[in-house]
């Protein structure tokens, strides 16, 4: 049912890279997808040329970004990093093949028909940070055992925030939580949000998994030791940057699988019969001198459980 | 004219040839083949064993995965449960969570079969759920055999998950259920080489694909796509146990396969090889020992066609030589160095030659001799030295001349048949008769014949053999002439002799040498004869005067013949039926 990839005339086969960030932003995916390309025997430069289309944050500018890579004939579109980007591209071609990354359900958000077998012409990986993002709520009640409000994060424009939303409200009844919804979908609104919570004397802030947030993780680390919000993401690179708690997908697996099938995809392979991976690893990262900072300690639980400690 | 030694030379030499090529090359084949035939017997079951191997090492790599995960579990077994769930629980399970990262969930549920805990990496942890799986499957098959494996499910039609349910060694302790993700024996699976290009995969009791090197063929979760495998593995069930199988892969390939059981999940561990790959020493050993009996047998042939040569090379000389030798070439040597019975033949041949070659030389001088000496003379000459007994020299010879009267009247008048006839039988009884007396008939001419006495061979009392000879020449010639002389009464026969000196030896020129004797005696004898008449044997004085009273003589009338002064005294041999004309 899918197409085969177009070939181009010149000697390399090109993949469309669409990005919604920027270079820097991408830095570390950037080297795990190259990572994956060569596992698939495809090295930048010398094997495969890659044409960069970058939002810089501006997901508006996907669609049109997308339509440009489309537009010149691309073999592969490799659309990393949730699923704006996954639909953006969707909607620029129905022929050339693309490798999505995202932390939601491909199924339930209609880029794919099923896991097994997509069918069309999208297949990619999916980071299980979507589903995850509740548990979020039960790390910041270890955490916090005794609180009673919890400030939750949503990016309004993100097509996962609805279901999130849900899950974690189903979730902080279970645990116990008063839930305080704050919203925030540029950067701008970033340091509200932080305002609002200490303001509102809440337990914590827990994000939802969102690209827009992951990709700000530092600007979030910053903002969090300033207002002194005991905060949890999605990312590592948050708990990296002196956050306190993150729980999401690997994404250098997710990233690289992308890679491998980009170049699975250039050998031939067809997308419908790639089916839909979710990375096998969903890391805790946990940060004790900000913990320190915040006058917090870690339960024994929580120390013997993460991934990484950072000290 | 075609060669018959060329075919026979070819025919003997082939027949050398086929017969050692057939001796080296016929055990060489049989050797050779029956080798390969047990190699191959040999490779094949070494194959299988090494199948055989292969399959039960990845099994235990699988099985060593699914063990650790057990036993990790049983930790979680072994304290009892009491009515306080307590922090102490959950921090374990959050610990095995860490340590085992294949399984996704773990439930722990106490004695009575109520969920006390429940973690998961992905959905939300239960703590003291109370929920009732007493009735479960997990719980009531670890219960029974302390351990439990559920069937292989992909979550969302994709993710293979099993269920692993460890209950401990008394019912207080409870059971543990963990739901294990089975993309983590990917790594194991695929880091499973067989030779080069060999692989192993696994597949559940039902015959769907629980891991393989291409994680996509487990994720699309495709029973149709996924038959040739379980087909794979109903054919090696159709064997007998540890006989690896051909047939194909998923790709079409043909492949070797073995398999292997795992125990307990009662999963099937297969290992499959490229035919080609399998049967590489199989067939580099055949090819090895084709070419190593394409090469022997073309020594062989090498080596028959030296050695046929050989033997036949002796052989051929000796032919060629006994050829011309029977053609001839008395002189002609077979030269045949070889050391052995060969040498000795063509020795023989050589004595053979030599005999031959002296024997045609006596028999050329024999006959050259013959054809003036009666045979006993010329035996005699033989046998002395060389051919000096026919030189020059002067003695005392008797020279006999006879020839027929009127004979060229009747041969003017008769046929030539009858002529030739005539002079046929007349010279046969004239040679038998010089034979018999041991004369030398030196000459013929038409129809008259001269004699020589005491050349060129000694004899004794020469006259009176002469006289005698002449007799007995007269006797028969006469016999002869009584029917003759029916057609032609005037035939006759006279003979005359003379004795003296003469010259003898070979007279004439290079090319044409005659034995003969040179001298008035020879005059003398012909001269005689001349005059004789039909019947008469005339003698001159010197001969008469030999003979002397030995033989019957007369003396007549000294007759005057051609070429002497005087006129010659003449006598006659007087016949007993005869009176003297004198």
């Amino acid at each position: 049912m899918a197409p085969a990839s177009p070939v181009r005339a010149q000697a390399l086969p090109v993949i469309g890279y669409l990005g919604s960030e920027s270079p820097d932003r991408y830095a570390s995916r950037l080297s795990a997808f190259r990572e994956g390309l060569a596992e698939s025997g495809y090295v930048e430069g010398r094997t495969v040329s890659v044409e960069y289309r970058w939002a810089e944050g501006q997901y508006n500018r996907l669609p049109t970004l997308a339509k440009e890579l489309a537009d010149r004939q691309v073999s592969v579109i490799v659309a990393p990093g949730g699923a704006e980007v996954a639909l953006a591209a969707k909607s620029a071609t129905a022929t050339i093949p693309i490798v999505f990354e995202m932390g939601g359900d491909p199924v339930a958000l209609g880029v794919v028909g099923s896991l097994a077998r997509p069918g069309g012409n999208l297949t990619g990986v999916s980071s299980l940070s979507v589903e995850v993002s509740r548990k979020r709520l039960e790390f910041m009640r270890e955490v916090r055992p005794s609180t009673r409000k919890c400030a939750v994060a949503i990016n309004r424009r993100s097509p996962t925030s609805g279901a999130q939303l849900k899950n974690l409200q189903v979730a902080a009844e279970a645990l116990g939580f008063e839930l305080l919804v704050l919203q925030a979908s540029i950067e701008q609104e970033f340091e509200a949000m932080f305002i609002a919570a200490r303001d509102a004397k809440a337990g914590g802030l827990v994000f939802s998994s969102d690209p827009y947030f992951t990709y700000r993780s530092e600007q979030l680390a910053v903002l969090a030791q300033r207002y002194a919000v005991p905060a949890m993401t999605q990312s590592r690179d948050f708990t990296l940057a002196g956050g306190l708690m993150s729980y999401g997908g690997d994404f250098s697996q997710s990233h690289r699988h992308s890679g491998v099938y980009a170049g699975r995809i250039l050998k031939g392979e067809k997308p419908s019969e790639l089916p839909v991976q979710r990375v096998t690893k969903v890391e805790l990262f946990i940060n004790l001198k900000a913990a320190e900072k915040l006058g917090l300690s870690f339960p024994p639980s929580l120390l013997s459980s993460a991934d990484r400690v950072i000290e | 004219m075609p060669d018959p030694r060329g075919t026979t030379r070819t025919s003997l030499f082939r027949k050398y040839f086929r017969a050692l090529f057939a001796a080296v090359v016929a055990p060489l084949l049989i050797a050779g083949g029956s080798e390969a035939w047990f190699g191959y017997h040999a490779q094949r079951a070494q194959l299988n064993e090494r199948l055989d191997v292969e399959a039960r090492m990845a099994s235990v790599k699988i099985q060593d995965f699914v063990e650790g995960v057990h036993d990790q579990l049983t930790w979680m077994v072994q304290l009892p449960w009491s009515e306080d769930t307590g922090d102490r629980r959950r921090v374990d399970a959050l610990r095995l969570l860490r340590q085992v990262p294949a399984i996704e969930s773990l439930g722990l549920v106490d004695a009575d079969g109520k969920e006390r805990l429940f973690v998961s990496r992905i959905g939300l942890n239960r703590i003291d759920g109370g929920a009732d799986v007493s009735a479960t499957p997990a719980v009531t098959g670890a219960r029974a055999n302390r351990l439990w494996f559920g069937p292989v499910t992909f979550h969302d039609g994709s993710e293979p998950f099993v269920t692993i349910a460890v209950a401990g060694n008394r019912a207080a302790v409870g059971v543990a259920v963990a739901q294990v993700n089975l993309k983590f024996i990917w790594e194991e699976i695929s880091a499973i080489r067989v030779g080069q290009t060999g692989e192993a995969f696994v597949l559940d009791q039902p015959g769907r694909l629980v891991a393989h090197p291409d994680l996509s063929l487990v994720l699309r979760a495709d029973v149709i796509e996924q038959r040739p495998l379980a087909a794979l593995r109903s054919a090696i069930r159709a064997k007998p146990a540890g006989e690896a199988i051909a047939g194909t892969d998923l790709a079409g390939k043909t492949v070797m396969a073995s398999m292997a059981q795992i125990t307990g999940v009662d999963w099937s561990v297969i290992v499959k090889q490229p035919l080609a790959e399998a049967f590489g020493p199989i067939y580099t050993a055949l090819w090895r020992t084709g070419l190593l009996l394409i090469a022997g047998a073309a020594l062989a042939a090498a080596l028959a066609y030296w050695l046929a040569q050989r033997m036949v090379g002796p052989i051929q000389v000796l032919e060629e030589g006994v050829a011309r030798i029977g053609a001839g070439q008395f002189d002609h040597r077979i030269s045949l160095k070889t050391g052995d019975e060969f040498e000795r033949l063509a020795g023989r041949f050589n004595e053979m030659a030599s005999e031959l070659s002296v024997s045609q030389d006596r028999s050329e001088r024999i006959s050259r001799l013959k054809r003036f000496l009666a045979p006993q003379v010329a035996e005699l000459v033989d046998r002395s030295p060389g051919d000096s007994i026919l030189d020059g020299r002067r003695v005392e010879v008797v020279v006999v001349f006879c020839d027929l009267r009127g004979f060229t009247a009747f041969s003017a008048q008769a046929e030539p048949d009858a002529i030739i006839d005539v002079l046929r039988q007349y010279y046969d009884a004239l040679e038998r008769v010089v034979a018999a007396h041991e004369a030398t008939l030196v000459n013929f001419f038409g129809d008259g014949v001269m004699i020589l006495i005491n050349a060129p061979v000694v004899a004794p009392d020469p006259a009176l053999r002469a006289v005698n000879m002449a007799r007995d020449m007269q006797r028969d010639v006469q016999a002869l002439l009584v029917g003759w002389r029916a057609i032609h009464p005037r035939l006759g026969f006279g003979i005359g002799m003379a004795m003296g000196p003469a010259t003898v030896g070979r007279i004439g020129s290079e090319g044409r040498l005659n034995y003969t004797a040179i001298g008035t005696v020879v005059n003398l004898a012909s001269r005689l004869c001349s005059s004789a008449e039909d019947t008469e044997i005339l003698i001159d004085r010197v001969a008469a005067n030999a003979i002397g009273a030995k033989a019957p003589l007369v003396e007549q009338e000294a007759r005057t013949l051609k070429g002497f002064d005087q006129p010659v005294p003449v006598f006659a041999f007087v016949r007993m039926t005869e009176t003297a004309t004198g």
